[in-house]
């Protein structure tokens, strides 16, 4: 990233003796950035803040979901500033524009944009608060400063001996100016990046002291629960309000717009409430359809229109004509839910004409917005507080429980905390979209001549826009907050980015071939949808290492060496691929009963390539092994890069296995853990995570490990019974 | 109903009605919050306490059901500033990702190295399947599991240890 760091670093003295550093990115167009002076406000996008007492605390902009923020962006602010990053403690942020990520331009995060964002800014933040605290110090010393260095929160003297605490500069180091650029600190002077191993938040959610959105306490604090219609889209029309509010401890049963809230003093007796609740829908503008008519409704459009072009190379048609051989496929995915282990909740509280929100979300702008809808306030008088987040995987980039908790906070003017049930929460998710891809390959003899990707299925803007357009305009008056997000879908690009989530890592098909057709058939069922752990990635890559194993098949070439051939002047794809091969023992003979697959797949610029060993055992699919290469950059804190990775592959295979939401009649037919599964432990199978060296500039971990791994177990089952599924998950006896 | 239960050491009297689940009144009534809400039937494990020394689910195990047992919860683990050995190897090994579901973990191998101080592999596998984790840190759960049972560190909890096994017995 070319940026002149002069440009947009702004110090000044902050009160009471602390120092406080902000930086504003660039890249935020059509927003003033760095400190306004007709207003006096700042645009940082993080900021460090050192007290005297050498308490040094950092704004986390993005939040801590299991994903490793807390640690790395720390890291990186600690590695320039000279100090520990234990040192430092970190604070989730505010909303303010400052914090938006610059990608998205919302407070947003997800992506596995994080560390990418943050690699540049966040280390000429520390760099320059350490640079001033340099420049101060030897001016009390009356040295020069490049004389001068700093070490563990100290300025040392030239001679080597003295020292200054920061503590004792924060008041002179913002008089000072830095000229020039700042150099930051060559990789050979690291201390932390690519070192760090622990995790700052370790020891507090190892105490059960992280406070996480559901062990929010206010004073006079009630309970609401919520329910919504068991058909996404009705209204109750009628329910036994009276009879529930002579139960005991019930303060309030009214109807929100998502639904019926009952309001108790204690958790329990609100549930207890519900479950006397009798409810009348109207059904009028419910979903009504089941699963397989989804899939009917995809396989009609797919049918009628061959859908709207995304990248065409070549010839297609004319390759596809003359070939010696047309192979075709069609694969499905179901619906999936994110099954956070912290359920959905939000606490709020309204008084004094505002409203304040305790809660776990990926994207507290949008959060705001949410709130205002449903009181009568605007964004400014809604303050959200980040918690920890038990678990994230997009499910919290969408406010629907803030929204609930808000409205239900409005009407009882207490604070509130309303919790979901897993049921809930597994009942009215939305989704990872159900999709329909159609492939279709020319060989000729065994040279793959034309790639034909035909994707089916909604895009998510068209669900996530509703709050995001708004919080890119807070200002906008809230009667415009529909229009927002409806030219937000229509002008893409101005409001919203342009919509990828239904053909990202299908377009970046990285194999040489000269006739490439994908396309995207636009259409929506009408079931709730959003952002789910590699979302886009995650079922175009099962479509496409799926299909490129089949055609490996058809041609008879080992899968490998099939991939390999069309990578050439590819050396970060070949690089992982090798690597994944050789960590896998691809060459030798695999145990009886056993079979391998491979897949390899880039999402959020890291490149991953897996290979699975996996088998049937009392007639269920067991995985034994997973080696996996990953080349994401330069590696901030390398333990927490093998946990992504790894937690990734196991999202992956807990989708692989058990993933599986379906409808009858509009109603979610799965409810808790027992019918929506996850991997146990039991179940582990023995991972290996090969990280290849580099001085790439970083890239996302969050979401890279789970693309790949469905399809390379698909392709190892296959390679074990010699029958292909082509539709997840994937069944034992497929 | 009026009840009493000892909770990490501590006589606590409630007055709540009696088919209120374990779980919210440590959480909502004695304010321990370490113990977690996950699916509410017993599924998950993440509001796993440990119960005479047994280890239970909270979320459905009703307080009626427990009057005048004794309770110990993630907060009850250390011996005061000294972290359970389990804490430490959790911190160590950089077990948490979203931690929500890690104080069910160390409940429940807590209560298989107070039974069984040198486990084998499949015995923790088998003691902590009943817990999930959506992060998938099942491998480091089983690497720090491993490395205080390997280790004399669990000199430092023998204290606890030493009564949850009393009970149990």
């Amino acid at each position: 990233m070319a940026m002149n760091r002069r440009d947009f670093l702004k110090v000044s003295a902050g009160t009471s003796g602390s120092l406080m550093l902000s930086l504003s990115l660039p890249g935020c167009s059509g927003m003033p950035t760095g400190y306004v002076q007709e207003t006096g406000e700042w645009k940082p996008d993080a900021w460090l803040e050192i007290t005297t007492n050498d308490e040094i605390h950092f704004t986390l902009a993005r939040v801590e979901m299991g994903q490793g923020t807390y640690t790395g962006l720390t890291t990186l602010i600690a590695e320039e500033l000279e100090v520990d990053p234990e040192a430092i403690t970190p604070r989730f942020a505010p909303v303010a524009p400052e914090y938006r990520n610059p990608l998205y331009k919302l407070q947003l995060t997800g992506g596995s944009t994080s560390i990418s964002t943050s690699w540049e800014p966040l280390r000429t933040a520390g760099a320059s608060a350490r640079h001033m605290l340099i420049l101060a110090a030897a001016r009390v010393w009356q040295v020069d400063a490049a004389e001068c260095s700093a070490r563990q929160g100290r300025v040392v003297h030239p001679n080597g001996l003295d020292s200054m605490r920061y503590g004792q500069l924060v008041e002179l180091a913002p008089k000072e100016v830095i000229r020039g650029d700042i150099a930051l600190k060559p990789a050979s002077e690291w201390k932390y990046i690519g070192k760090q191993r622990r995790r700052l938040d370790a020891r507090a959610k190892s105490t059960g002291t992280a406070v996480y959105g559901i062990d929010v306490e206010l004073p006079g604090m009630v309970y609401g629960v919520v329910s919504r219609s068991p058909r996404y889209g009705a209204r109750a029309k009628a329910f036994n309000e009276s009879e529930l509010r002579a139960m005991p401890g019930v303060l309030d049963v009214f109807e929100i717009e998502r639904g019926v809230a009952i309001v108790a003093d204690k958790y329990w007796r609100a549930r207890k409430a519900q479950d006397a609740l009798k409810a009348e829908w109207d059904n009028a503008d419910a979903l009504s359809l089941s699963t397989d008519e989804v899939f009917a409704s995809y396989r009609k459009a797919a049918d009628e229109d061959r859908g709207e072009s995304e990248r065409s190379e070549g010839d297609y048609d004319a390759a596809v004509g003359r070939a010696g051989k047309v192979f075709e496929a069609e694969y499905s995915q179901p619906y999936l839910a994110h099954s956070t282990m912290e359920p959905m909740n939000a606490t709020a509280w309204y008084r004094d004409d505002s409203i304040e929100v305790w809660a776990p979300t990926q994207a507290p702008d949008l959060g705001r917005i949410a709130a205002a809808r449903v009181t009568d306030l605007s964004p400014d008088d809604v303050t959200i507080n980040t918690t920890f987040l038990g678990g994230g995987f997009g499910r919290r980039l969408t406010q629907d429980y803030i929204e609930e908790a808000a409205a239900v906070a409005y009407r009882v003017k207490k604070p509130v905390k309303v919790i979901w049930s897993r049921e809930e929460d597994t009942q009215h998710d939305l989704y990872r979209p159900a999709m329909l891809h159609r492939m279709q390959a020319g060989l000729d003899g065994s040279q793959l001549t034309g790639w034909h990707h035909q994707i089916v299925g909604p895009q998510l803007l068209d669900w996530y826009v509703r709050n995001a357009a708004p919080a890119q305009y807070p200002w906008a008056p809230k009667f415009m907050y529909d229009t927002l997000g409806k030219v937000g879908l229509l002008a893409e690009g101005i409001a919203t980015p342009r919509d990828m989530s239904a053909i990202e890592g299908a377009i970046e098909y990285p194999y040489n071939v000269d006739n490439i057709d994908i396309r995207h058939t636009h259409t929506d069922p009408g079931v709730p949808v959003t952002f789910w752990r590699s979302v886009g990635y995650s079922h175009n890559g099962f479509a496409v290492e799926t299909f490129m194993d089949e055609l490996a098949h058809e041609t008879g070439e080992d899968p490998y060496q099939f991939r390999r051939k069309l990578l050439a002047g590819q050396p970060r794809y070949l690089e992982v691929l090798d690597r994944a091969v050789r960590l896998a023992g691809w060459d030798t003979p695999v145990a009886e009963g056993r079979g391998r697959g491979i897949a390899l797949f880039k999402s959020f610029g890291t490149f991953v390539a897996q290979v699975v060993e996996a088998g049937l055992e009392n007639g269920v699919i067991k995985v034994y092994k997973v080696a996996c290469a990953v080349d994401c950059g330069q590696v901030v804190n390398p333990r927490i890069v093998e946990d992504q990775i790894e937690g990734g592959i196991i999202f992956g295979l807990t989708a692989a296995l058990y993933g599986e939401i379906t409808f009858e009649g509009g109603q979610v037919q799965q409810s808790n853990f027992h019918d929506y599964q996850l991997m146990r432990q039991y179940e582990l199978p023995e991972v290996t995570v090969d990280i290849v060296p580099s001085t790439e500039a970083p890239t996302g971990v969050g979401e890279p490990g789970v693309p790949p791994v469905i399809p390379a177990l698909g392709n190892a089952l296959f390679a074990l019974t010699g029958k292909r599924q082509r539709s997840l998950p994937l069944k034992a006896d497929g | 109903m009026a009840l009493s239960l000892t909770v990490n050491g501590e006589q606590r009297s409630l007055d709540i009605e009696g088919d209120t689940p374990l779980l919210w009144v440590l959480r909502d009534e004695l304010g321990l919050k370490g113990t977690k809400f996950g699916c509410g039937v017993g599924l998950c494990g993440a509001c796993t306490v440990h119960l005479n020394g047994q280890p239970v689910r909270s979320c459905s195990t009703s307080v009626e059901s427990v009057a005048g047992g004794d309770v110990t919860t993630i907060e009850g683990l250390a011996n005061g500033d000294q972290l359970h050995a389990l804490q430490e190897a959790w911190i160590a090994e950089g077990v948490p990702q979203c931690g929500y579901c890690q104080s069910g973990q160390i409940m429940s191998a807590a209560h298989l190295l107070a039974n069984n101080p040198a486990p084998a592999r499949d015995e923790i596998v088998a003691a902590m399947t009943g817990n999930l984790c959506r992060c998938g840190t099942y491998s480091r759960i089983i690497a720090a599991v491993e490395s205080v049972a390997r280790s004399s560190s669990m000199e430092g909890s023998l204290a606890y240890d030493a009564a949850v096994v009393g009970e149990a017995n």
